[in-house]
């Protein structure tokens, strides 16, 4: 069930008000039924999948707390192995296949690709990352193995995240199923406040940037150079707005009912630096890699060049999460080359920064850094939305060529979208610059109940009158 | 909790009955408009056309025919309503809307295309036009026969502007409301395109070097059969016309021959002339048209003194007297009623 769509808005009244008049002992079960629900809207059949990494992760984590020396350590590798393979079949099976037949005839060899249709159940990738978590996490004894199996079912499922995170830890949303959650109205309409933020980045901002950078995207050719770059700025603020959107609808929903998911983003577009865009950009799957990948290889702990191949498998693997195409595996990869190549530069920078007397505090320093990073990160996209890598290189070697300022609409995207589209991208940045400052939800609560229910009513009518709504999928439900 | 959910229940009601005032204000604002194409949708639902010659189809009709030079010629009372972007099955509820609110004309010219036998398929052009009027019985049916989500248009209040439409209609009706116009850009519902040949035409022939192929869908044939049969009805004769084409495109439809003796029989079957202006020397300059299929405002301008002097010279002597006999009558009356 998509957030954006009718279903979602009368499931949500219903499931919320339901779970807050059942007894303590039936709102879990309730949750899991609702988000069965929920998951089986797209693809029925799918729940399969996701029962069996269930059941897996579930029995894995009884026995790990059990086991010990190197039982343990099978435990753990027999549970991730299966894990993983339900995400190589399901994602991967193909881009392999494809590659080895690929590999095989320029050998000589034939190999024909077998014809079973195979069709990435949703939100795959998110929940097995957040179940492998759990393992993990009682692997090390950081966490208790649940005894539960409908608390540790509904904490793989909890429908607000189950399909495009935030990649929760079990030490943070787990023992909140065993929690009394009550109806408390001003933790519900403070939910309900950041859905709204949620579906304005999404409907009003991603979906009619999406229009654009639809059309541009999928015949890049046939468009100049000047539509290649609005293309490409828009869809850094689409993936943005759209996945941010999502978190925002997750956390929110999560609220309503009484929980607290992590954050997921941090004004990511704010960065001065690459580094610190990874700090802002998509938190959970960051510090998951982190966590369990970047770290345990070794991290900056062991030298120039360990750190630097930590570096590049970490954001290769990255890349791969995202999706099975060499396009995303680029994308992870130039951003390793973007983070290499700028701590091996640093000190290079900063003295050609004081050579012209930018310290590190001046504003002109920090416009200069922040519109590198935008400018760096913009580029990585073009890999990441591209379909293959000869469109995305003919994007970037055509972004700056024949610009023509007379053709600027698309098919979709006519120019009268435009105001609408700058205008809310102004209005995302605005508000995002002054919440860095005061909480904008504070400052209206403290109005009268009149100018404070006409604001909030003028924001649902506007979300509603600028939106578009075509259902589209969030982008990253398809990893 | 009960007070907590209820202020929720509360406030999900202020923000219904916003919605509903907007969607009226919307409406009565575009249904105020009486300018451009709004203008032109609101003389067809207001009646106040009441032509001798209408002139129906697609973006074709709109941009092709000018009334003011048929009512030159002819003396009749000429008006276009040609409707852009649209399919058969809309065209003929746009025409039914016509005859429901307006006197039948004498004449009907409907604007043949290469894929006059093709319906509406995965939502209409520009929703946003056709949402004032979802009362209207032939427009609702054929929306509805197109997407069957349509009635959420109707009933559910802000949908078809905030859903369906992505043109921002609705500020259109919100300005209209507040006393703005759009320029008039339409005369007697004809719309002039003052532009020179594009690429559009380089784009077609490169995506298609083999040729290409308009199907003849059987709902296509139905629409135009209704359309026909609707015509007979309401006593009102009619001239199947396909207007000027640029000559290379012709070629480039591969099945253009079973296409027009799908219209050929068409008019056998139903007494309707079939007029092709296929070889009208106009098609074979670039000159007239901006692109394969339409003529810019120069070339409609040389089209409709053809079509209009075709109609006078042609069968239509019994047409005009008609015409005139019936001013007659209409002038005696308005004498007998004066007196």
């Amino acid at each position: 069930m998509l957030f954006n769509s009718l279903a979602f808005a009368v499931f949500f009244p219903l499931v919320g008000a339901l779970y807050f008049v059942l007894p303590r002992h039936l709102q879990t079960w309730h949750l899991l039924i609702a988000s069965c629900i929920f998951y089986m809207a797209f693809i029925p059949a799918y729940i399969l999948i996701l029962g069996l990494t269930i059941t897996i992760d579930y029995i894995a984590g009884l026995y790990l707390e059990k086991a010990t020396g190197r039982t343990r350590s099978w435990l753990l590798a027999v549970s991730v192995v299966a894990t993983c393979l339900v995400l190589f079949v399901f994602k991967y099976f193909y881009f392999v296949i494809d590659n080895a037949i690929g590999v095989s005839s320029l050998l000589g060899l034939q190999l024909s690709r077998p014809t079973i249709e195979i069709i990435l159940p949703i939100g795959l990738s998110f929940h097995t990352f957040q179940s492998l978590s759990y393992v993990i996490e009682v692997y090390y004894g950081r966490q208790k193995a649940e005894r539960s199996f409908l608390t540790y079912s509904t904490y793989v499922m909890f429908f607000p995240q189950l399909v495009a995170g935030p990649i929760e830890r079990p030490q943070n949303l787990l023992h909140q199923f065993a929690e009394r959650h009550r109806f408390d109205y001003a933790r519900v309409t403070s939910g309900l406040k950041r859905m709204a933020w949620g579906f304005f980045k999404k409907l009003v901002i991603a979906d009619r940037l999406a229009l654009y950078v639809s059309d541009v995207y999928a015949q890049p050719q046939d468009f100049n150079g000047l539509q290649l770059t609005i293309a490409t700025i828009f869809f850094a603020y689409q993936i943005y707005c759209d996945f941010s959107g999502y978190s925002d609808i997750a956390i929110g929903s999560a609220r309503v009912l009484g929980f607290k998911l992590m954050e997921n983003f941090d004004r990511p577009y704010h960065s001065r630096s690459i580094s610190e865009f990874w700090r802002r950009w998509h938190i959970s799957l960051s510090t998951w890699f982190r966590d369990y990948l970047y770290i345990p290889m070794g991290g900056s702990r062991f030298g120039e060049r360990r750190h630097f191949l930590s570096l590049l498998v970490t954001f290769g693997v990255s890349g791969l999460w995202h999706g099975a195409n060499w396009t995303f595996v680029s994308w992870g990869l130039l951003n390793a080359a973007y983070l290499i190549i700028g701590s091996l530069t640093k000190e290079l920078r900063d003295l050609a920064y004081a050579s012209i007397g930018l310290g590190e505090k001046t504003l002109a320093r920090r416009a200069i850094a922040w519109a590198t990073t935008f400018v760096l990160t913009c580029i990585a996209w073009v890999l990441f939305r591209a379909e293959t890598l000869s469109d995305a290189w003919y994007i970037l070697t055509h972004l700056l060529v024949d610009w023509n300022v007379e053709q600027i609409a698309t098919e979709q995207f006519l120019l009268r979208q435009m105001p609408v589209a700058l205008l809310a991208i102004a209005m995302l940045e605005a508000v995002e610059l002054v919440q860095k400052r005061v909480s904008i939800s504070e400052l209206l609560a403290r109005l009268p109940i009149a100018p404070r229910w006409a604001t909030y009513a003028g924001c649902v009518i506007m979300v509603v009158m600028f939106g578009v709504f075509r259902q589209t999928q969030f982008i990253y439900f398809q990893f | 909790m009960i007070s907590g959910l209820g202020r929720i229940a509360a406030f999900a009601a202020l923000v219904l009955v916003l919605a509903v005032l907007l969607h009226a204000v919307i409406d009565a604002g575009l249904r105020h408009i009486d300018t451009s194409s709004f203008g032109v949708w609101n003389r067809i639902y207001d009646g106040t056309i009441d032509a001798d010659v209408v002139v129906s189809g697609s973006s074709r009709a709109l941009t092709h025919y000018d009334p003011r030079i048929i009512a030159n010629y002819t003396g009749l009372r000429a008006y276009n309503i040609g409707l852009n972007g649209s399919q058969t099955d809309m065209q003929v509820a746009r025409l039914a809307t016509y005859l429901r609110h307006n006197k039948a004309p004498l004449l009907l010219i409907h604007n043949l295309d290469a894929f006059s036998f093709q319906t509406t398929h995965g939502g209409v052009y520009d929703p946003g036009q056709y949402m004032p009027y979802l009362r209207e019985p032939a427009i609702y049916d054929a929306l509805l026969r197109s997407d069957p989500d349509a009635w959420r248009s109707k009933f559910v209040p802000l949908y078809g502007y905030a859903v369906q439409d992505l043109r921002f209609t609705w500020i259109s009706g919100v300005a209209s409301a507040l006393g703005w116009k759009p320029a008039e850009d339409h005369f007697q519902g004809f719309k002039p395109r003052f532009a020179s040949w594009t690429e559009d035409f380089a784009r077609l022939k490169a995506s298609n070097p083999n040729g290409v192929t308009f199907a003849i869908e059987p709902d296509g044939v139905t629409a135009m059969e209704a359309l026909l049969r609707l015509c007979s009805a309401h006593g009102v004769k009619v001239i199947l016309v396909y207007s000027p084409e640029y000559e290379e495109m012709q070629r480039l439809t591969l099945n253009r021959r079973e296409i027009f003796g799908a219209f050929e029989k068409l008019g056998r079957d139903f007494g309707a002339a079939v007029w092709d202006y296929s070889n009208s020397p106009i098609s074979a300059h670039k000159q007239y048209f901006y692109n394969s299929q339409h003529l810019n405002a120069e070339g409609a301008e040389l089209f409709s003194r053809d079509i209009a002097s075709r109609i006078v010279s042609d069968s239509f002597t019994g047409l005009l007297a008609e015409a005139a006999g019936r001013d007659r009558i209409g002038r005696e009356m308005e004498r007998i009623r004066t007196q």
